[in-house]
C-alpha cells in the first residue's frame, strides 16, 4: 500500500467506520468487541486490495456479512449475552412496555445463529430487498426467505412474550410460494 | 405491532446507542495488517518444513536399538523445555515430537543483482542433545527418529542428495539424481525421500521498493516458479523415479512437495482465495483430488493430522489480548470440533496435545514462543524463549523443524 492509498484508506475509515461499526455490532448480536473485530478484519481485507476495489463500502459490507456467517459455528454456539435489566417503569406505561419488548428482542437476537441474525439485519436494519440480500450472501432468494421466516419463528421461541405480536410479512407467505433452494457448487 | 417491526425498532435503537470507533481506528487496522503479513511470511517459510513434521511410529534406516548413545536424549515421552533459550541451544522435545533442527534465513545478494533467501541450520546432535550450527547445507530434511538427515549442498538446484549422520556430522552416502533438486521430504516411515525438482534456484529474491521508499528483497511471487517435478527415491537403494509436474500460475518460488499421510500421493501449497490451499498429485505427477482424510487440512499448518488420524490441526481462528486459539477440525467433514490455544500449530505431541507458536504476553508486536498446548485446556507450557522480531520482513529469526521421536 503506497502513501496515497493509505491516505484514501484513512479517509474512508474516518467517514464510514461509524456506520459500518453499527452494522458489525448488530451482526455480532450487540457485542461491541466482537463487532470491532469483525469490522477490523473486513477493513484489513479491503486494505490488501485497495487499488482494485471500485466501491469500498459495498466491498467491506459484503466481507462483513459473509465473514460473520462463516464464523458463526465458532463464535456463537452456546454463547449468550447478558442483557441489561429493563429500565424502571415510568409514568408512560405503554412506552415502557415497548421498551421492555425491545430489550427482550435484543436478548433473543443475540441468541440467533449468525446466519439468522445476518439475514434479519440485512432485511430490517439495512432495509434491503430479498434479491439484494441473496446476492450479498451468495444464496438464493428462497434461502433468504426461508431463513428470515425461520429466524422470526425462532425469536418467538426464544422470547415467548413476543408471541402476542402479529405475524410478519415474511411469515404470512404460503409455504408453496418459497422458491426452490439453489444448490451451489 | 408486527414482529418484523419490533426487530426493526430494536436494531435501530441498538445502533443509535453505539458510539463511533475511536480516533486512529484506520491506523490500528493498518498496524494489525502489517503484523499479520509478517507472520504470514514466516508461515510460508515454515510450510516448507512442514514436510518433516509428519509423524508415525515406524523404524527408519539403520539406526539400531543397540545405539545406546542416542537413547539418552531421544527416548522417552517426557517434556524437555528450555523457556530461557531463543533460539534453542539444548534439546526441546515433548511426547512423540522432537525439535530436530532450527534455521534462520536471510537474503544474500549474488553478483547477478538478484539475491538468494539463504538458510543456516542448527542441527540436533543426538549424542550431546545440543543444536550445533552446520552451514554447509542449503536445505535439510531430518528423518523420523532424528538420527539421519537428507541434505542439499549450497548451490541449488542440486544433483546429489547427502545422507547425513547427525551424530558424526558426516555424510554417509550420496544419492545422485538426473533432475536438479531444491527441496526434500521424508515419508512417514522414513524409507522414501521426496525430492522436489526445480530448473533454477527456488529461493531467488527480487529487489523491490518497500512502503517507505527503501529497497527490499522479496521472494518471487506470481507464477514464477521453476518447479519441474519430483523424484521419489528409495533411501536404502538410493534409486527412484522422476515425475514431471505441469507448471501452474498459482505456484510461486519454492513450493516443495510432501507425501500424503499414506505416502501414495504428494501435495504442495497453491495460492488461492484462501490461505493454505493445497493440490495433490499422484506419484506420476497428475493432479488428483485430496484424499478424504486430508481434504480439510491446510498446507500452512504443519501439524496436520493427529497420530490417530481423528483430528486435523487447522489455522488461527481467534485472538484476544496475549492469547490466540487455533481450530481443531473433524478431518472428514471439516467441521470445527474444538479450539486449542496457539497461533500456529506445528506438531502433535500425542492425540490431545500439540506444540505451537503462541504469542508471549506483552504489548505491541507478535512475539511468539514455542509452547505445549492441550485440547480442552487453556493451559500453555512454554518450551522455548520468545522469538523477538527483528523489525524486518526480509529475514527469518529462527524456524523450528520437528520430527517424530522414536521410542
Amino acid at each position: 500500500m503506497d502513501a496515497e492509498a493509505q491516505e484514501s484508506f484513512r479517509e474512508f475509515v474516518a467517514n464510514r467506520s461509524s456506520a459500518l461499526l453499527k452494522t458489525a455490532v448488530l451482526l455480532s448480536g450487540g457485542d461491541r468487541h466482537a463487532g470491532e473485530d469483525l469490522l477490523q478484519n473486513a477493513l484489513i481485507k479491503a486494505a490488501g486490495r485497495w487499488h482494485r476495489i471500485d466501491e469500498p463500502e459495498a466491498y467491506v459490507r459484503q466481507v462483513l456479512y459473509r465473514q460473520q456467517i462463516g464464523r458463526w459455528r465458532l463464535k456463537w454456539r452456546g454463547r449468550e449475552l447478558s442483557v441489561a435489566e429493563p429500565p424502571d417503569v415510568g409514568a408512560d406505561e405503554e412506552a415502557s412496555a415497548a421498551a421492555e419488548l425491545r430489550l427482550l428482542m435484543r436478548g433473543a437476537l443475540a441468541r440467533l445463529t449468525a446466519r439468522q441474525r445476518t439475514v434479519l439485519v440485512l432485511r430490517y436494519f439495512e432495509d434491503l430487498p430479498e434479491a439484494e440480500v441473496a446476492r450479498i450472501l451468495g444464496c438464493s432468494v428462497g434461502t433468504v426467505r426461508s431463513t428470515a421466516h425461520r429466524s422470526l419463528a425462532r425469536l418467538r421461541t426464544l422470547a415467548p412474550e413476543l408471541r402476542a405480536l402479529g405475524p410478519a410479512g415474511a411469515e404470512r407467505r404460503p409455504s408453496r410460494d418459497y422458491s426452490p433452494v439453489e444448490v451451489r457448487s | 405491532m408486527n414482529v418484523d417491526e419490533l426487530v426493526r425498532d430494536t436494531l435501530r435503537e441498538q445502533a443509535a446507542e453505539l458510539t463511533v470507533p475511536g480516533p486512529g481506528f484506520a491506523d490500528r487496522v493498518l498496524a494489525v495488517r502489517r503484523r499479520r503479513r509478517t507472520r504470514r511470511l514466516a508461515s510460508a517459510v515454515a510450510a516448507a518444513t512442514a514436510v518433516v513434521a509428519l509423524a508415525a511410529a515406524v523404524p527408519l534406516l539403520d539406526a539400531g536399538k543397540e545405539d545406546v548413545r542416542s537413547a539418552a536424549v531421544l527416548d522417552g515421552s517426557g517434556v524437555l523445555a528450555h523457556p530461557d533459550q531463543s533460539p534453542p541451544r539444548d534439546l526441546i522435545a515433548a511426547g512423540r515430537s522432537v525439535l530436530a533442527a532450527h534455521y534462520t534465513a536471510e537474503p544474500v545478494e549474488r553478483p547477478d543483482g538478484r539475491a538468494v533467501f539463504t538458510r543456516t541450520y542448527w542441527l540436533l546432535d543426538p549424542e550431546t542433545g545440543k543444536y550445533e550450527k552446520d552451514d554447509r547445507w542449503s536445505f535439510v530434511a531430518v528423518a523420523p527418529g532424528a538420527r539421519t538427515a537428507a541434505v542439499l549442498e549450497r548451490e541449488l538446484p542440486a544433483r546429489r542428495i547427502g545422507l547425513l549422520d547427525l551424530a558424526t556430522g558426516r555424510v554417509d552416502r550420496w544419492i545422485t539424481v538426473d533432475h536438479g533438486v531444491g527441496g526434500l521430504a521424508f515419508s512417514r516411515d522414513g524409507r522414501r525421500l521426496l525430492a522436489t525438482t526445480y530448473r533454477e534456484h527456488p529461493d531467488l529474491m527480487v529487489r523491490m521498493k518497500d512502503e517507505s521508499g527503501g529497497v527490499a528483497w522479496v521472494r518471487q511471487f506470481g507464477g514464477t516458479s521453476s518447479r519441474s517435478g519430483f523424484h521419489v527415491l528409495d533411501v536404502e537403494a538410493g534409486r527412484g523415479t522422476w515425475s514431471p509436474v505441469a507448471e501452474r500460475r498459482d505456484v510461486t518460488g519454492r513450493q516443495d512437495f510432501a507425501f500424503s499421510r499414506d505416502g501414495r500421493l504428494v501435495y504442495a501449497q497453491v495460492v488461492g482465495e484462501r490461505d493454505g490451499m493445497q493440490q495433490f498429485h499422484d506419484l506420476a505427477g497428475t493432479p488428483v483430488p485430496a484424499p478424504a482424510q486430508e481434504r480439510h487440512l491446510r498446507s500452512d499448518v504443519p501439524a496436520r493430522l493427529s497420530p490417530d488420524g481423528r483430528l486435523a490441526a487447522s489455522g488461527l481462528t481467534a485472538e484476544a489480548e496475549d492469547t490466540s486459539w487455533s481450530a481443531i477440525r473433524d478431518p472428514r467433514t471439516g467441521e470445527e470440533v474444538a479450539r486449542v490455544r496457539g497461533a500456529h500449530l506445528l506438531a502433535w505431541v500425542d492425540d490431545r496435545r500439540l506444540i505451537a507458536w503462541e504469542r508471549a504476553p506483552g504489548p505491541g508486536e507478535y512475539r511468539p514462543r514455542l509452547v505445549l498446548v492441550t485440547i480442552g485446556s487453556e493451559k500453555v507450557l512454554p518450551l522455548s524463549g520468545v522469538r523477538e522480531p527483528d523489525g524486518s520482513f526480509g529475514t527469518v529469526e529462527w524456524e523450528p523443524v520437528f520430527v517424530e521421536r522414536r521410542p
